[in-house]
């Protein structure tokens, strides 16, 4: 059921155009990530939707309600920011209070619910603390629990870990799964981080250019990109052209992909039915613990394998020729505009 | 993408009708009070004393003799000022960025105390000690040794440098406080001398701020009226001919002050944009991971700096501190008498009560002005990026290069007048500090608001706040304090305002300043001495209280 739906949304500034005709629906309580490089429009879009922004043309529905005919004000959607915008002339209580007041909460009420609130974020400790002296993973929290709090209709979050180190990003981004889903509310998070996209949404919609380049849950995102773009940007993909390793011939085919987990080493492993193998000299050999990354070089082209939990007696110098084997199953096909090619079952 | 890279907020928030009517308000305040008056004065130096267009200011702007030497003598001052100023001042600066300097935190108290000094007091106390009855002369010449009297313009030019180095230290001395050291290091371990580390590094690195600094000092110098009209015995720059043109009692000539004020301007703008030009592409921000460390220097280049500092800084506060010693000596009448007391003081209060009250009720009034609408002002241009509102901007820079003087004649030829008759009025007075002023409060609270951020309101009305309720609930507590504190530093700078006011008073808006001025001309030194000492007092409050809201930022005083 389409709770959001954006339709044939269009931004232009002067020359450029940031959003070029998007259109997407988010379902009751989806967990939905906009996805892309900077510059992708997944920003200009988000903001639009909080109405900090204006669409040159387009329509945003919520609910079934016009949202571009409400001020931001009254739309009534939660946002986190990226910089945390945590008001630093206020406690983190009153930070947390701070949009229950606008909306004339009766003062037991917004008590019961901050204290609420900075419990689930973990934060009851420090509520009467100014929030200039709390770490960059507190503030976010605090923005977190106030936009929370006041139970909005959406929740809109802006990149709202990228300002944090990698060990707390971990820890925040589950937390904020977490709390979206006790609360049940739709979310729309945006973020340039495919890792971090496909470990938290329901579904995703990468962007490029202003425009969509696919929507799907992650398992679709990553494992059937529907553009070359797609599968380069969301993970690592091993780029081949049509003719290379024998491979099949297939209508329309400009370039093959195939992921870095697909390969192994042909020495340790029986290469299934359908596989191909190829045979290429090491470029580098970099150990990562939990796996190791193989860059090879075979004829004219360079891929990379990645194997996982490799023995730790594994070494491979430079130079030395090595054997490496896929399936063909594990081929992606995309055609000369990188679209996706639907390859026959066993070509 | 960032969420601050996201430009345009055409219907972000605010209320069109309210800001377009502080838009509206914002131009027809500059028209009245810049424009008008400075069209008027650009008119009336192409008039002849009957009435009649002619070029014949002009033409005798650049034949007379007295007119050409005046224009000379300005740029002599203006150059000689800047000279010693940059002389003075980066000494300063290098020292006490760079060295181990005892009592560093007094020497720039010092430093602050020379920019705020009253004007006048200033070339009045230089006077007092080296003047031809100077004490300090009279001593020298009894023990033998000739002194000539500071009269002159090497004495104007002395004056100068110990009067306009602050502008010079204070920002330099902060640029040199930045540079990264790992950038030095990086240039030592190029394999750069050291000589060569300074003339290919840290130098352009601290030029735009010593250029800044410089044209500050330009500025000023060429502005000044007080220290030229008590030293220069004859010799006469240009905004001290402007004042007897339109003061003379017999023939004033408002044609030729109005030329002569042109003149100033036309001067100020081409040093402005000469040091725009220089600094056009020098806007370094470095990131202050590895701040350079203070050397503690020994022996005789210990001793030698600190001589330099503590010469430098005493020589710049020499004025106050002189006029604090001679407001407490005892006086009868006009007349200083052995010992100390505090009759100065006693006759302030019997008879002078209401040029204080009037100093500041004026001063208040002014900053009350100032704020309300430059910060209104600075909002609209922070906020609103359009051509009308970067307009706004540039002619509020046109203040910045009026010398006071000008806005007092210029505020002559406006309001002298139907329909709007001012002159005599506090109100024209009150006006003239503010429009001189109001450029500051705008800048700075421009400043504040960019600080801030937009995401803050946008946060605040996301949480359904209207943009009016998010602006007035987070970003007014949010600067009150930068608002505030640049108060404070307007009211340092409209109680100690002379120039402007000079042209404007009547006798029963005397000021402060203006009193100060009449009392050392009629020779009443204690009077003018104690009025100074009250005038500092009550800047070193202002600039205390900023200090305390704003943090130490001596930089915040230029």
């Amino acid at each position: 059921m389409a709770y959001l739906q954006v339709d044939g949304a269009i931004k232009r500034y002067g020359a450029t155009t940031a959003l070029n005709g998007v259109s997407f629906t988010v379902g009751t309580g989806e967990f939905f990530t906009l996805l892309g490089p900077s510059g992708c429009g997944k920003t200009t879009l988000l903001r639009s939707i909080a109405g900090f922004s204006q669409l040159s043309e387009g329509r945003i529905d919520l609910d079934g309600v016009d949202l571009l005919a409400v001020p931001p004000h009254r739309r009534d959607i939660g946002m986190v920011f990226q910089d945390y915008a945590i008001f630093p002339h206020l406690t983190v209580a009153e930070n947390v209070a701070f949009g229950l007041k606008a909306r004339k909460v009766p003062a037991y009420a917004i008590r019961e619910r901050v204290a609420e609130a900075l419990t689930t974020v973990r934060l009851t400790a420090l509520a009467e603390r100014l929030p200039a002296a709390l770490s960059g993973g507190q503030q976010q929290r605090i923005g977190i629990a106030r936009a929370m709090v006041v139970k909005p209709r959406l929740l809109l979050m802006d990149e709202p870990l990228s300002n944090l180190d990698a060990k707390l990003r971990l820890d925040l981004r589950d937390e904020i799964r977490d709390i979206q889903r006790t609360i049940g509310i739709a979310a729309i998070y945006v973020t340039h981080d495919q890792e971090e996209a496909l470990a938290i949404s329901d579904r995703i919609c990468v962007m490029d250019g202003g425009r969509i380049e696919q929507i799907g849950t992650p398992q679709q995102i990553y494992g059937e990109p529907a553009t070359r773009f797609v599968a380069s940007f969301v993970g690592t993909m091993n780029l081949l052209p049509p003719s290379a390793f024998g491979l099949p011939s297939s209508g329309g085919v400009a370039h093959w992909a195939v992921r870095p987990e697909r390969l192994r080493l042909a020495e340790t492993d029986t290469p299934p039915q359908f596989s191909v193998s190829l045979t290429g000299a090491v470029e580098h050999f970099t150990y990562l613990g939990r796996e190791a990354h193989l860059t090879v070089s075979a004829q004219g082209q360079r891929l990379v394998a990645q194997i996982a939990a490799p023995p730790s007696d594994l070494s491979i110098e430079a130079g030395r020729e090595i054997k490496l084997a896929f399936d063909l199953r594990d081929l992606h096909g995309f055609d000369a505009e990188g679209r996706r090619v639907t390859i026959a079952p066993a070509a | 993408m960032s969420a601050i890279t996201d430009a345009p907020r055409q219907r972000q928030g605010w209320q069109p009708d309210f800001w377009s009517l502080v838009a509206f308000a914002a131009w027809a305040i500059l028209i009245l009070l810049l424009l008008m008056p400075l069209s008027l004065v650009l008119v009336s130096s192409f008039r002849d004393e009957i009435g009649g267009l002619s070029l014949a200011n002009w033409q005798r702007l650049f034949t007379s003799t007295r007119y050409f030497n005046a224009f000379v003598n300005t740029l002599v001052v203006g150059f000689g000022g800047l000279a010693g100023a940059l002389l003075l001042g980066s000494v300063m600066a290098f020292c006490m960025a760079r060295l181990q300097i005892a009592g560093g935190r007094f020497v720039s108290m010092l430093a602050i105390l020379a920019l705020v000094s009253p004007p006048f007091i200033g070339a009045y106390s230089w006077i007092v000690l080296f003047g031809s009855g100077g004490i300090v002369r009279q001593t020298l010449m009894s023990w033998g040794i000739f002194m000539p009297p500071i009269y002159g313009v090497w004495g104007i030019l002395i004056v100068f440098a110990f009067k306009f180095y602050p502008y010079v230290y204070l920002l330099t001395s902060g640029a040199l406080a930045n540079i990264n050291r790992s950038l030095e290091e990086a240039a030592e371990n190029l394999g750069l001398t050291p000589f060569q580390r300074v003339m290919k590094v840290s130098f352009p690195l601290v030029l735009p701020a010593l250029s800044a600094g410089g044209l500050l000092a330009l500025i000023h110098a060429i502005a000044d009226f007080g220290t030229p009209r008590l030293l220069g015995r004859g010799y006469n720059v240009l905004a001290t001919e402007a004042y007897t043109a339109y003061s003379a009692e017999i023939g004033s000539n408002l044609g030729m002050a109005t030329t002569l004020s042109l003149a100033l301007i036309l001067l100020s703008m081409v040093f402005v944009f000469i040091q725009r030009f220089m600094s056009r592409r020098n806007v370094y921000h470095s990131n202050l991971i590895n701040r350079p460390e203070k050397v503690r220097l020994r022996g005789f280049a210990n001793v030698a700096a600190h001589a330099a500092v503590y010469f430098i800084a005493l020589g710049g506060a020499m004025p106050a501190i002189v006029a604090a010693i001679y407001s407490v000596r005892k006086t009868n009448g006009p007349v200083f008498q052995p010992g100390f007391g505090l009759e100065s003081y006693s006759r302030i209060i019997a008879t002078l009560g209401d040029v204080v009250r009037n100093s500041l009720v004026f001063s208040g009034m002014a900053v009350l002005l100032i704020v309300v609408v430059g910060t209104l002002i600075g909002c609209l241009v922070a906020r609103r990026n359009t051509v009308q509102t970067s307009l706004l901007d540039a002619t509020l820079m046109v203040p910045y290069v009026m010398p006071g003087i000008v806005v007092g004649v210029a505020f002559i030829a406006a309001f002298n007048t139907p329909p709007l008759v001012m002159t005599g009025t506090a109100t024209i007075i009150i006006l003239s500090v503010f429009i001189r002023r109001l450029p500051y409060a705008v800048r700075s609270s421009a400043a504040a608001l960019r600080q801030v951020g937009p995401s803050m309101e946008e946060a605040a009305i996301s949480l359904g706040y209207s943009p009016v309720q998010a602006f007035l609930r987070v970003t007014i507590p949010l600067i009150a304090p930068g608002i505030i504190a640049g108060a404070m530093l307007s009211f340092v700078t409209a109680i100690n305002e002379l120039s402007s006011s000079l042209v404007l008073y009547v006798g029963g808006t005397v000021t402060m300043p203006v009193k100060i001025y009449i009392a050392i001309n009629d020779g009443d030194y204690g009077t003018a001495a104690s009025l100074s000492t009250i005038l500092l007092i009550l800047s070193g409050a202002a600039i205390y209280l900023a200090f305390r809201l704003l943090g130490r930022d001596e930089r915040a005083l230029l």
